[in-house]
């Protein structure tokens, strides 16, 4: 297949500084957990997009210094000649595919509280981090300055060294750098401080001492926050941004521009619950009006169309992606051949951001299950070794996120048949109805890439409209039964909470319901109060408040958690989604356990005083307490039939999959749909294989001796 | 070339296919007779007597309606007595009911859903193949008598009076096996996008949920079908039974309204072969205008209220 | 009862294409088959008429080179007793292909034959009836309904804008079947592997006649300049749309 030449414009080369990059198509610098201590991953997990067809790829946030220590979260490091050959194989890889490295120079300031190295951030002025409320920074002086724009320059040459051909000196979100540009991180009174002059001096000096030490060798990118949205204390625009854009213009090779601050940077890494692609172009296209440089920025872009219109349209030069890139590292190679319906789009979920929120663990992302399992477990976005037992029909019984996944990733593995089993009259499972929640309709293209995917394989067939019970399932005719039949929330009211069910909960009563029967079953909502029990803590239940709250109820949303939907800090998604449910009058309680469900409200205790006891009006009740499998089907069939009888019916592998095993996020549905069809000829797919751990590992002998 | 059009009638009103014929006869330069096989020929004479028709052949049938059997055994003694070159139908479902059949047995040259002829020192067809995907010519060697079926809208109706003259002709039906009992109304009940004739269709132009009834309303009112494109049934406006589109439905009606949409490559691949793509949008570069037939670039609300204007 | 359901696998083409050296057809390497998706409808619709009766055997039949059997075979999977394949090489017209198949069809001397409204790859609807001819049987073309009843069914056929016409035909008869007449079954694995071992018989076919036409070349049509575009004010664009409409749904 060819490339429409409309999207010619999409792979012509340009000149960053020194170097030239092959296309337009580039990785922002993101975080995906593994850092300059996981060598192996990171190398592999920058690759794979390289050999997507992306011009350039960056690390995640790479601390110059120990100082700069974000521990728990997991940033990258260029502290040592160590972490310049860790570093060094990813730009290795990198270029052989053609493309170039760069590297995100990060000095945390107040940020970063160095909970592993314990050393103390300098900054510009001493106010705790609005990010990091236990952590203080020294307050710099004259000496302070020198040393750390001196950790910039020798984590340059480091970078260069290592091989980098990008070198940042990264500001937004509010890391040091920006914080001298901003009134609300720098209240200093000499001349690193005050009018925007002095406010800039930090950053300028340190771009040119960066250039002066390695400007020859690697193009300097600057990444600023164009506007934190905090009024005069913020960086603005007008006032801050351009003018610093226009000062510097000169020396930087790059810009790389961003919007929002740390504290609320989901008003940059966008969800697509709150907005569309491309929110940053106003803003991008403000730099590019006064810049000569080329300008590169994200905008969660998944259309050609949009990323043309972005660069025609003179917002910028080069399309960054962070997110895309993730759910599809070979978006661009996609684009290139004429492969537009074979795009595995984001959905703006932001479950890869939240486990860097969480700090510690790799990243996941809900469309690509392959994302992070690059070098632990050998997997490829496009690449499927056909399976050794192909010479087998399969049965998956279920067609939601697991199931589909899991037929698609055999049919992609070439097994001989399969039959991809539904009840219901299409594809998609509880994402038919979860998309359509308020603002999650881009959610529904974890069904959409499917659907189409499965519909090219030739070997695998979608059965909607059929109900299978176990008989149905051993006389199917398959030797290897997938069993993907899902989960449902529990409709007497069980929870995490007090591990037990709530007294009155059953939801076939009228007035008391879950979330599935609102969204799927139409079960009608009565009268005007409604009280949610969330003990999720996730979306459900906000995003059943805000739901019921457009059709005109009066929600109150009780939780036993001190905080309303965590999770969704993790995710970005909170602080919106509380000036959302404000906006709806939705009333929040929190620290608060159901004890009695009965006609016409329910009864709540204060979880510390459980004698303190609240007495709430409710003409309907929606139990968000906790999920439940449906492993019926699963249990008949390994308990009451047994292995043993299904194979003298021939079916040789029986196995469940997602959340009719364990309920769980939808990326970890399509994780396990997808392990056991990539693990489908292994001894006992049934058990994952053990993955690659890069760890130390002692020789004890040569330790004791 | 001497071509005869067979005329085609519903409940007593002559079918616009019928001068869509004629126009293609027209186009093959000899003579051309239109035969009007019914209860009563006169009174459709003169509704095919236009300009361009040379002679009417009205042959009287006892049915009132179309019987498949009727028409080949009148068309088989027409063709007997006289000579013609040409038989052009429509490609409908009468048609199909007796147009090959008649060719089978006449051993004639055929083809179906053709739309364009020439006579180039013999009769060439175009007609496409593959799911439209590829056009042919055709020739018919060993044939000196070639019946078309013609794809409808492909030719525009023949207008202007005519001068006619019309020959009555006998014919002797041996029996109908396939005999007309009734005509039953369309039933409304679940909606079908695929087998619509007319779609208007929109797209996340018209902003909110709270549009939609409009377009339903203005879509009832000029005769379509309303469908969507993917963003409004992922976001729950509407069931996704309205869907075009790579993971929705695949359609190809005659008239394909696109009303704010911009025709992201999984939209057009669900309805690109339509019969006729009109596409309104505010932005001149959307991609829908590269397979739309007609384009406006302009606002689709200002549109859409002109057009319920002339409704 | 016994039901002949003919049934075509139809090749369909992706977004690329290269034609064969002569310019007279599409090079196979570029297209993919199924069956005709008129023909499952067909094949269900012979399924539960013979279920109804009772007894009865639905036998498949198509004219084809032997990968044509893979159609055949999803037939044969959703319960199709047998099938009988004419053997082709070439792709022929429907005339030829009714006259392919007249030979074998009389033969079995079916109480009904069905046919697809269309295929898919070429559309000529007419294979059908052209079948109907040769076999001098009485036929229907574009059925979505039917009800059997002695010597005679009651038939629906769907005219253009939905009108149906009620009819009723002598049988023995030959239907053309239209999509949505039912909801065709699906085909378990333990089917599929079942219909691996069913009977395909294969016969060569006699004198196929003069064909009905030749192709002489064979194109992708040219892109055109694009939409006309339709300008002036909203009004003046509704207008024309409206007229548009008006001469395309005629």
């Amino acid at each position: 297949m060819a490339r429409d030449p409309k999207y010619d414009i999409l792979f012509e080369p340009i000149q960053l500084g020194p170097k030239t990059m092959k296309n337009r198509f580039y990785q922002i610098p993101h975080c995906n957990g593994f850092g300059s201590e996981k060598p192996m991953s990171q190398a592999y997990f920058r690759a794979m997009k390289a050999e997507g067809g992306y011009g350039a790829c960056c690390t995640e946030y790479c601390s110059i210094h120990p100082e700069s220590d974000d521990t728990h979260r997991v940033s990258a490091r260029l502290w040592d000649d160590d972490d310049v050959k860790n570093l060094g194989l990813m730009c290795d890889m990198l270029h052989d595919h053609g493309a170039l490295a760069a590297a995100e120079l990060w000095y945390g300031g107040p940020h970063a509280p160095c909970m592993e190295s314990r050393a103390v951030p300098r900054g510009p002025s001493q106010i705790p981090s609005d990010f990091e409320h236990l952590t203080y920074a020294k307050e710099m002086d004259k000496d302070d300055i020198r040393e750390v724009q001196g950790f910039y320059v020798e984590a340059a040459k480091r970078a260069r060294d290592a091989g980098f051909d990008i070198v940042y000196v990264y500001g937004s979100h509010s890391y040091l750098p920006q914080q001298f540009l901003t009134p609300y991180y720098n209240k200093r009174t000499d001349e690193y401080g005050g009018s925007l002059e002095n406010r800039a001096r930090f950053w300028r000096e340190t771009i040119e001492q960066v250039k002066a030490a390695v400007g020859d060798d690697c193009a300097i990118a600057v990444r600023m926050s164009t506007d934190m949205f905090m009024g005069e204390a913020g960086t603005q625009l007008e006032r801050d941004c351009l003018p610093f854009v226009q000062l510097v213009d000169d020396i930087v090779d790059v810009w790389d521009i961003n919007v929002s601050g740390i504290s609320e940077w989901g008003e940059d890494a966008t969800p697509s619950r709150f907005y569309p692609s491309g929110r940053l172009l106003p803003w991008q296209k403000a730099v590019k009006d006064v810049s000569k440089k080329p300008v590169l920025g994200v905008g969660r872009f998944t259309s050609p169309d949009l990323m043309l219109e972005a660069i025609n349209g003179g917002s910028l030069d080069i399309i960054a992606t962070c997110r895309p890139s993730i759910s599809d590292p070979f978006l661009p190679l996609k684009i290139d051949e004429g492969r537009l319906d074979d795009i595995r789009e984001c959905i703006g979920c932001n479950i890869c951001i939240s486990r860097w929120e969480i700090g510690g663990p790799p990243l996941i992302c809900t469309q690509n299950a392959t994302a992070g399992e690059e070098y632990r477990r050998g997997w490829h976005p496009e690449k499927f070794d056909p399976a050794t037992n192909a010479d087998n029909d399969v049965l998956v019984v279920g067609a939601g996120p697991a199931g589909m996944e899991c037929a698609m990733v055999l049919g992609k593995r070439g097994m001989r048949r399969v039959h991809l089993v539904e009840a219901a009259d299409d594809m998609g499972g509880i994402m038919r109805w979860i998309p359509q929640l308020p603002g999650l309709g881009e959610w529904a293209r974890v069904v959409n890439y499917r659907k189409i995917q499965i519909d090219k394989l030739k070997n695998v067939e979608f059965i909607p409209n059929t109900e299978l019970d176990a008989d149905g399932v051993r006389s199917y005719g398959a030797e290897i039964v997938v069993v993907a039949t899902g989960g449902y929330w529990a409709t007497d009211g069980l929870n995490g909470a007090t591990h037990d069910t709530i007294p009155g909960a059953d939801a076939s009563k009228p007035n008391i319901l879950t979330p599935e029967q609102i969204m799927r079953d139409g079960k009608e909502v009565p009268g005007n109060r409604v009280v949610i029990i969330d003990n999720d803590g996730y979306y459900m239940g906000v995003s059943l408040a805000e739901k019921l709250a457009m059709d005109g109820k009066q929600v109150t949303i009780m939780t036993h958690l001190g905080h309303i939907a965590p999770y969704m800090d993790f995710t970005l998604e909170g602080p919106n989604m509380h000036r959302r449910l404000h906006q709806l009058k939705v009333e929040i309680v929190t620290h608060q356990v159901p004890t009695q469900i009965a006609n016409g409200g329910l009864t709540s205790a204060y979880a510390y005083d459980e004698e303190h006891l609240t007495e709430w009006e409710a003409d309907a009740v929606v139990l968000v307490t906790q999920r439940r499998s449906n492993e019926a089907l699963y249990r008949e069939l390994k308990d009451k039939i047994g292995a043993a009888a299904l194979q003298s019916e021939g079916i040789t592998g029986f196995y469940r999959i997602g959340d009719c095993e364990a309920p769980r996020l939808t990326a970890d549905c399509v994780f396990s749909g997808h392990r056991l069809a990539r693990e489908i000829d292994s001894d006992n797919p049934d058990v994952p294989l053990p993955f690659k751990r890069e760890r130390a590992v002692v020789e004890r002998e040569a330790v004791l001796a | 070339m001497s071509v005869l059009v067979v005329a085609e009638h519903l409940r007593g009103e002559l079918r616009p296919v019928t001068l869509e014929l004629v126009t293609a006869a027209k186009e093959l330069g000899g003579p051309v007779a239109v035969a009007v096989v019914a209860k009563d020929p006169s009174a459709l004479a003169d509704a095919v007597n236009v300009e361009g028709v040379d002679e009417i052949l009205a042959v009287a049938v006892d049915q009132e309606e179309f019987e498949n059997d009727v028409y080949e055994q009148a068309l088989e003694q027409l063709l007997s007595e006289r000579d013609f070159d040409v038989v052009l139908l429509g490609f409908t479902v009468n048609s199909m009911g007796y147009g090959p059949a008649l060719a089978a047995k006449l051993g004639l040259g055929f083809a179906s859903d053709v739309f364009a002829v020439r006579d180039d020192g013999g009769l060439v067809a175009t007609r496409a193949f593959y799911g439209s995907k590829v056009q042919a010519e055709l020739e018919f060697p060993g044939h000196d008598r070639v019946l078309l079926l013609l794809r409808p809208t492909a030719w525009a109706p023949a207008e202007g009076a005519g001068a006619a003259s019309t020959t009555d002709v006998s014919v002797s039906i041996s029996g109908s096996r396939a005999r007309h009992k009734d005509y039953v109304e369309a039933a409304t009940g679940d909606v079908d996008i695929t087998s619509a004739d007319f779609l208007l269709s929109v797209g996340r132009g018209i902003g909110d949920k709270e549009n939609i009834p409009q377009f339903e309303e203005l879509a009832g009112k000029m005769g379509a079908t309303l469908s969507v494109s993917r963003p409004l049934v992922d976001q729950g406006w509407i069931p996704s039974s309205r869907q075009v589109g790579q993971s929705g439905k695949t359609v190809k009606p005659k008239v394909y309204l696109a009303l704010g949409i911009s025709g992201a490559v999984q939209h057009l691949a669900g309805m690109k072969t339509s019969g006729t793509i009109i596409a309104v949008n505010s932005d001149p570069e959307a991609a829908i205008f590269n397979v739309a037939h007609y384009g406006a670039v302009a606002d689709l609300f200002e549109v859409a209220e002109e057009l319920e204007k002339l409704y | 009862m016994k039901i002949v359901v003919a049934v075509k696998q139809v090749a369909a083409l992706g977004d690329e294409v290269e034609f064969t050296e002569d310019e007279r057809d599409v090079d196979p390497d570029y297209l993919d088959f199924a069956l005709n998706e008129w023909d499952t409808y067909a094949t269900e619709e012979a399924l539960r008429l013979c279920e109804a009766s009772g007894d009865g055997e639905v036998v498949i039949v198509s004219v084809g080179d032997e990968d044509a059997e893979d159609a055949m075979r999803r037939c044969l999977a959703m319960g199709a007793d047998r099938g009988i394949r004419i053997e082709s090489e070439e792709r022929l017209d429907p005339i030829q292909v009714a006259r392919a198949l007249a030979e074998v069809v009389q033969a079995e001397s079916p109480d009904l034959v069905f046919a697809g409204v269309q295929s898919a790859d070429a559309v000529q609807a007419a294979t059908g009836t052209a079948l109907a001819e040769l076999l001098g049987l009485p036929r229907v073309a574009v059925v979505t309904k039917m009800e059997l009843g002695d010597g005679k069914a009651t038939v629906n056929r769907e005219l253009e804008g939905g009108l149906v016409d009620v009819l009723e035909v002598e049988t023995p008869a030959l239907l053309t079947i239209q999509t949505g007449i039912n909801e065709p079954r699906y085909a378990t694995l333990r089917a599929i592997k079942q219909a691996e071992e069913k009977e395909i018989d294969v016969r060569q076919p006699s004198d196929l006649g003069t064909p009905a036409y030749e192709v002489t070349k064979m194109f992708v049509p040219p892109k055109g300049e694009g939409a006309e575009m339709l300008n002036g004010s909203a009004a003046d664009v509704a207008q024309r749309i409206k007229e548009i409409v008006e001469e395309c749904t005629a």
